[in-house]
């Protein structure tokens, strides 16, 4: 293969893949911008929701503990408070009767009574406990054992019936020994009070601190829809300008197109009808000017009919098996003409043993015709061409695929314009300066057909060097091959 | 003749009455098997305070102690003298077999003693022996008398003439609790 015969070179190719790669990603970011805000957004709405989530959780933890601990704690020393009371009670219950079977029932409930202050007094103890409501808890426990010991004393006078004697013992230590008791259960239900206020406190700043962060994710997402919608707005509005802006230089272009074959075949026309063409020479030269202009005009026409069908998917594809060889041929055929007139030579190398591939041969052919054409355009001063067929797998061990680059020594394409040359009616504002003619709809037309075909359309490409446009189409094989001919929804029709 | 039936069937009538009698007269230790009670739950057991330090009694010293004659324990304690309500068995048990008074005898000894100021205390009186089981449990220097099967943990029984109550030649016993 001669020097000329070369596809770019790897490292060329290389370099231009990854400015491919990131001129995509900058287009995904670019094109999904509002879908990544929202994104965002559900992000932060998670994350404040975990940290919401995680107040409340808290929030109830401490309202249990303050129930369980505080006002049931509150309740407990109160019903203790009730006992004791009832154990001093009913020992001037028993004062009051000469009675002894009515003594020793007074002296029952005394001893019911203060058993239930004793196990209360024991549970508090054995609860987890400061060491302040430890220390009050012992006293506590001191000063009911010491008054206990003298009401037996007194319910024993009060039984053997030494009346005075009870009441002596009574005023002169049981009064002192329960008004202790008193103070200290006094003391822990303050401990007590202290110790829900605490809580209280806590509960009301864990409250504050949801409130505050459900006002922050409200605002948020306020702001961050806000933003979104703007940017999905501005984002539609933009497109929405981009489009008619295409859509208005894709109509000057089509009419420039349009009126340049139409002023020469007008021209040739009227030169014909006043009689000054003479002679068979001169017959010869219009009237394969005229047909030059006619066929540009048509296949100009042709162009943009396929590109509405294919938007509107009304072209009905016939897939079947393909030789590469008879694709290559069949695009050779089509474009000799134009080759030879615009005096390119063209190199074409293809790689033996190709293997079949699936598709509509003349939907192929535009495809590659448009490729050809458009190499023909932008080649510049270089006047070559080059065809190279070859097979290689897609991907890391993918499927085997066939390659067919259509390579060009031209003006290139700059790497920010590279993930836009696909777009339909996109022409490249260096193209615009140099008036090099052109509809903006070749290389979109010849994507989607690849795209059809199960295959796709890459570009490799490098500002004033050459690009090269390949196509890749899947091995025919039988996983592959259609049973039948079927309409497929994108209007594809597979034939075995 | 008639007459002769007449005498005949009053004498048949007499001795059934007497048969009757004595077959309702307790007698320690033999009316056991027909109540279904064992002679332990027949004996009339002595209890004190479990605080009370003193194991023992004789027969003597409960006899004083029961007619309000001894007022100290040796710890020095008051002697607080716990009865059942007349009509009890248990109380008639005491009064016969330690007190060996009547009930109006037992009566009249402490209102008189307590007129002329040689008792200071009278006995305590209770309805049931649950009731006296506590009133003892309350007071330390209580004694009082239960039925061996009434006897708890609560109250400490004396061994009495060197007896407990479960050992054979136990003095004090008490008729069959009557049948409801």
């Amino acid at each position: 293969m001669s020097p000329r015969n070369q596809p770019i070179a790897p490292h060329t190719k290389g370099l231009s893949t990854a400015i491919s790669t990131s001129g995509r990603a900058s287009s995904l970011l670019s094109r999904h911008s509002s879908s990544l805000l929202l994104f965002f957004v559900f992000l932060v709405v998670v994350v404040v929701g975990i940290f919401v989530s995680r107040d409340l959780r808290s929030a109830d933890a401490e309202a249990q503990k303050m129930y369980a601990g505080s006002v049931l704690g509150m309740r407990r020393i109160g019903n203790m408070e009730y006992e004791a009371q009832e154990t001093r009670r009913s020992t001037f219950y028993a004062l009051s009767t000469k009675d002894s079977n009515l003594q020793v029932k007074y002296a029952d409930q005394s001893r019911e009574a203060d058993a239930l202050v004793t196990a209360g007094i024991s549970e508090y103890l054995r609860e987890e406990r400061t060491p302040v409501e430890l220390r009050v808890g012992t006293r506590l426990q001191q000063s009911w054992y010491a008054y206990l010991q003298v009401r037996d004393e007194v319910l024993a006078s009060i039984l053997e019936g030494s009346i005075q004697e009870a009441v002596d013992r009574d005023l002169k230590s049981g009064v002192p020994l329960f008004d202790r008791v008193r103070e200290d259960l006094e003391e822990i239900n303050r401990l007590y009070d202290e110790q829900a206020f605490q809580r209280l406190a806590n509960v009301a700043a864990t409250s504050r601190r949801t409130m505050l962060r459900l006002a922050g994710i409200l605002g948020t997402t306020l702001v961050l829809a806000f933003v979104s919608v703007w940017a999905i707005q501005t984002s539609r509005v933009q497109a929405a300008l981009q489009l008619a802006k295409l859509q208005m230089e894709f109509v000057a272009s089509v009419s420039h197109e349009l009126r340049t074959p139409l002023a020469v075949i007008s021209s040739a026309a009227d030169n014909i009808a006043d009689g000054l063409i003479e002679g068979r020479e001169d017959q010869q030269k219009y009237g394969r000017a005229i047909q030059n202009q006619s066929h540009q005009m048509a296949e100009l026409v042709n162009q943009i009919l396929l590109f509405a069908a294919a938007n509107d998917r009304k072209i009905p594809y016939v897939l079947r098996v393909l030789r590469v060889s008879e694709l290559v041929d069949a695009v050779l055929l089509s474009t000799a003409d134009r080759v030879k007139h615009s005096g390119f030579t063209l190199d074409l190398e293809v790689a033996p043993d190709l293997p079949s591939v699936m598709g509509d041969l003349s939907a192929l052919t535009q495809c590659l015709q448009n490729l050809v054409g458009n190499a023909l355009k932008y080649s510049g001063s270089s006047r070559w061409i080059a065809i190279t067929v070859s097979t290689a797998r897609s991907g890391h061990g993918g499927p085997m695929e066939i390659l067919i680059a259509v390579q060009d020594r031209g003006i290139g394409i700059a790497r920010s314009e590279l993930p836009r040359v696909f777009d339909p009616f996109y022409r490249s504002a260096t193209v615009i300066s140099e008036q090099i003619h052109g509809t903006g709809l070749g290389l979109s037309v010849s994507k989607g057909i690849a795209e059809s075909m199960g295959g796709r359309l890459t570009v490799a490409s490098e500002l004033g060097v050459g690009s090269t446009f390949t196509l890749h189409l899947p091995v025919a094989s039988p996983d592959n091959l259609p049973p039948q001919v079927v309409d497929s929804p994108s209007g594809v029709r597979a034939q075995q | 003749m008639t007459r002769l039936l007449k005498v005949s069937l009053l004498g048949v009538a007499f001795a059934g009455l007497l048969i009757g009698a004595t077959a309702h007269e307790f007698v320690p230790g033999s009316a056991a098997s027909s109540e279904g009670q064992t002679p332990a739950d027949l004996n009339l057991a002595i209890v004190v305070n479990v605080s009370n330090p003193a194991d023992k009694l004789s027969t003597g010293e409960l006899r004083r102690i029961f007619l309000g004659e001894r007022g100290n324990w040796p710890n020095g304690r008051r002697i607080t003298i716990v009865m059942m309500e007349p009509g009890q068995p248990e109380r008639a048990s005491i009064l016969r077999e330690i007190c060996q008074m009547t009930e109006t005898q037992f009566n009249n000894h402490f209102l008189h003693g307590v007129f002329t100021g040689q008792l200071l205390v009278s006995p305590k009186t209770l309805a049931t022996p649950a009731g006296v089981r506590k009133f003892i449990f309350n007071v330390p220097g209580a004694i009082g008398y239960l039925r061996a099967s009434d006897v708890d943990s609560t109250v400490k029984v004396l061994r009495i003439d060197e007896r407990a109550p479960s050992d054979k030649g136990y003095p004090l016993h008490v008729p069959p609790r009557p049948s409801k």
